[in-house]
């Protein structure tokens, strides 16, 4: 992937960059405001992660900028500020995704590979397959080697949530942002007793295992 | 001496002044306006009561004149033209000869036709014996006169000065004038009086906030028994110093319980990563260490987190942040969410959520405050120690004006004189220093209380934990 680093704090972007790389991105930098715009609208960049507070221009500016001028790059904004309204005001502005300072950096990987346009099979998907698992978002049916599984809501939201980014890494707070809408942090492993359910729902009795825990970053479904 | 013109100028300054100044402008020019029409109205009752007077001597002449003849007409005019005051009296042949009277320079209109005139007039000087100086010319004055004919021919003039009359409005103008002089006058002074005292209330109130700018925060503004707009002010002032002064002190609380549970692990972060620098120990090892490192500044970061919340929390919310939330459906996500969390740790979690219960409200901080009170309801329930299964209970219903989520379990419970302190920041129970967490839980739930206007109580549940969120409803 091709990404865009917007961030004025060179230490930090530096061991990013290295990061990024070690993951196989190639990362470009822009350690002010304007440069990183010039940059954003001059190049066809996959994601972009925007610090938010940034020197000459304002990291929201520089996303609002580019929605107006139709360029829909899906953007991470990195901010420390973790207040609920700073997230709304964020997301608001046009960014796509946001992420408070201090993160793990498995969890802004996961973040931009889900973010990232070209990889995803997209919103508007009515069914997705996994390996001989497969869920139609329609019927809201999810069978594996042909037999039907039953799922509680939740539960079929998860894996929906999981099988739409199959192939990635998802992180505990990504599924409880996205599967149950809130954006705290659970002190307790409640994320893990859900996963677990779901695990024993869908990989029991089978030989492979699609579900899969990515030690030290979150889930992932693949066969 | 060179400061009286600056407590002048300042009183000019003051509010109170500029207020009395126009008031006595508006005064001015009322009284002004209604004296003019009481001088004008008057002056016309005047004007008309000579002329009554007038019209009811000439006809009296004329009956004289009638009965008795010339001579007593002459007698009687004589009598009227000596008397003193503003009478005009005329009596002449049809040659123009006056016979008798005090007043012979009319025009020469007023002896060839009857009628009524007005002129100005030489009046003539009364004799006095004592006089010395004859030439001082006499003031002349104004006239009107009526001029009628007699049945032998003369002429009969009758008349009044009107000088006289003229003088009576002096006399109500010179009594304004000293009116509004002293009007005027006490004014002012009310004003500055007026205007002093108040100044000299303000000026306690600019006191104490100086010397509260000064950093003596524990100052109060002064409160009279008077309870007028001033005592209300400072009434207000000092509620919202008592407010400014709590924010600091929990600002302060802050930064102690800051440096206290933030420095004590950060020390020990510090320690383990020059161990681990230290040592010998293999690769294994130094990883190990790095991931606790990890693991504890996350820790310290959430901590951290919690503490901003509840900061931000208590010093009550950016009106932006409070939107209308389905109170019932966040609790309900939250029982769901832990439910089989509750299970895995053999525990029931009950839900009784009446639908539909709607506030104004900050969803996260609804749902965090939910999420520490089951977490909580969990982590102090003893497995061993208790002989019933452990039970979590939460719940949401209305009650009179009130919104009630309460989270009850059947655990040890809280001693009923420590409930007020495990609201308190960072105090956790002597027992459960040993357990994970921040000890912020219950602080940041009763900071969301306070936010939403409500108060976070617990109570017992025999046995166990009744935790109350009670919030009004509207």
């Amino acid at each position: 992937m091709k990404i865009l680093l917007i961030e004025d704090d060179r230490e930090a972007a530096s061991y990013l960059i290295q990061a990024l790389d070690e993951a196989g991105h190639v990362t470009h930098h822009a350690a002010d405001g304007e440069t990183g715009y010039a940059m954003a609208s001059g190049m066809d960049y996959d994601v972009l992660i925007v610090d938010r507070m940034l020197p000459r221009r304002d990291g929201l500016s520089i996303i609002e900028s580019l929605r107006a001028e139709q360029d829909k790059t899906p953007v991470l904004i990195l901010s420390a500020l973790g207040e609920v309204d700073d997230r709304v005001t964020g997301l608001r502005s046009g960014g796509d995704d946001y992420l408070t300072k201090p993160y793990a950096f498995t969890e802004l990987l996961a973040r931009i590979e889900v973010l990232a346009r070209r990889s995803s099979p997209g919103e508007a998907a009515t069914s997705f397959k996994v390996g001989d698992l497969s869920l139609d978002r329609l019927s809201r049916k999810v069978e594996r080697d042909g037999e039907t599984i039953l799922l509680q809501p939740r539960e079929f939201r998860l894996l929906e949530y999981l099988m739409k980014h199959a192939g990635k890494v998802v992180t505990r707070t990504m599924l409880l942002e996205n599967v149950w809408d809130y954006h705290f942090d659970p002190q307790t492993n409640v994320i893990d007793v859900h996963m677990s359910r779901l695990r024993s729902k869908i990989d029991r009795g089978h030989s492979t295992p699609l579900l899969q825990t990515i030690r030290g970053a979150g889930y992932m479904i693949r066969d | 001496m060179t400061r009286i013109p600056f407590r002048i100028g300042q009183l000019w300054r003051t509010t109170t002044v500029r207020l009395t100044a126009s008031f006595i402008l508006i005064f001015v020019v009322f009284s002004v306006l209604l004296l003019a029409f009481i001088t004008f109205q008057s002056s016309i009752v005047i004007q008309r009561q000579q002329a009554a007077d007038i019209d009811r001597e000439v006809a009296r002449l004329q009956r004289i004149d009638k009965q008795q003849g010339v001579r007593a007409v002459a007698m009687a005019v004589g009598k009227l033209a000596q008397a003193p005051g503003p009478g005009i009296y005329y009596l002449g042949d049809a040659a123009g000869q006056m016979v008798v009277g005090n007043v012979s320079d009319f025009p020469v209109s007023v002896f060839r036709a009857d009628g009524i005139y007005n002129f100005s007039y030489q009046r003539q000087r009364p004799y006095d014996p004592d006089a010395t100086d004859d030439t001082t010319p006499f003031p002349s004055g104004v006239a009107v006169v009526r001029s009628v004919v007699l049945q032998n021919g003369m002429r009969l003039i009758v008349g009044r000065d009107v000088v006289e009359r003229r003088g009576f409005t002096a006399i109500i103008f010179q009594g304004f004038f000293y009116g509004v002089l002293g009007i005027l006058g006490l004014s002012i002074v009310a004003g500055a009086l007026t205007a002093r005292r108040v100044l000299r209330r303000i000026d306690a109130i600019n006191a104490t906030s100086t010397m509260i700018m000064a950093g003596n925060l524990a100052k109060r503004v002064p409160v009279t028994k008077r309870k007028d707009e001033f005592d209300g002010l400072a009434i207000n002032l000092n509620a919202m110093l008592d407010r400014i002064e709590q924010l600091m002190q929990g600002l302060k609380d802050v930064t102690d319980n800051v440096a206290h549970d933030l420095k004590t692990p950060l020390t020990r972060l510090r320690n383990k990563a020059e161990a681990a620098l230290r040592d010998t120990s293999g690769e294994a090892e130094k990883r190990e260490a790095l991931e606790t490192t990890i693991s504890e500044s996350d820790k310290l970061i959430r901590t951290f987190n919690a503490l901003l919340m509840i900061a931000r929390a208590e010093a009550g919310a950016p009106s932006g942040a409070l939107t209308d939330v389905d109170i019932s459906a966040v609790v309900a996500d939250m029982a769901e969410l832990y439910a089989p969390v509750a299970e895995d740790a053999e525990m029931t979690l009950e839900t009784n959520v009446v639908e539909g219960i709607r506030l104004r409200a900050n969803r996260e901080l609804i749902g965090q405050a939910v999420v520490n009170l089951v977490e909580n309801a969990m982590k102090y329930w003893e497995p061993a120690g208790s002989a019933a299964p452990g039970k979590i209970a939460v719940s949401v219903r209305r009650f009179g004006g009130r919104i009630l989520i309460e989270v009850a379990d059947n655990g040890p419970g809280i001693p009923a004189d420590e409930r007020e302190n495990v609201v308190q920041r960072f105090v956790r129970l002597e027992k459960s220093r040993t357990e994970p967490g921040s000890g912020l839980g219950l602080s940041l739930v009763a900071a969301v209380a306070h936010l939403h206007r409500g108060i976070f109580r617990i109570e017992d549940n025999v046995p166990g934990v009744r935790a109350i969120i009670d919030l009004p409803a509207a």
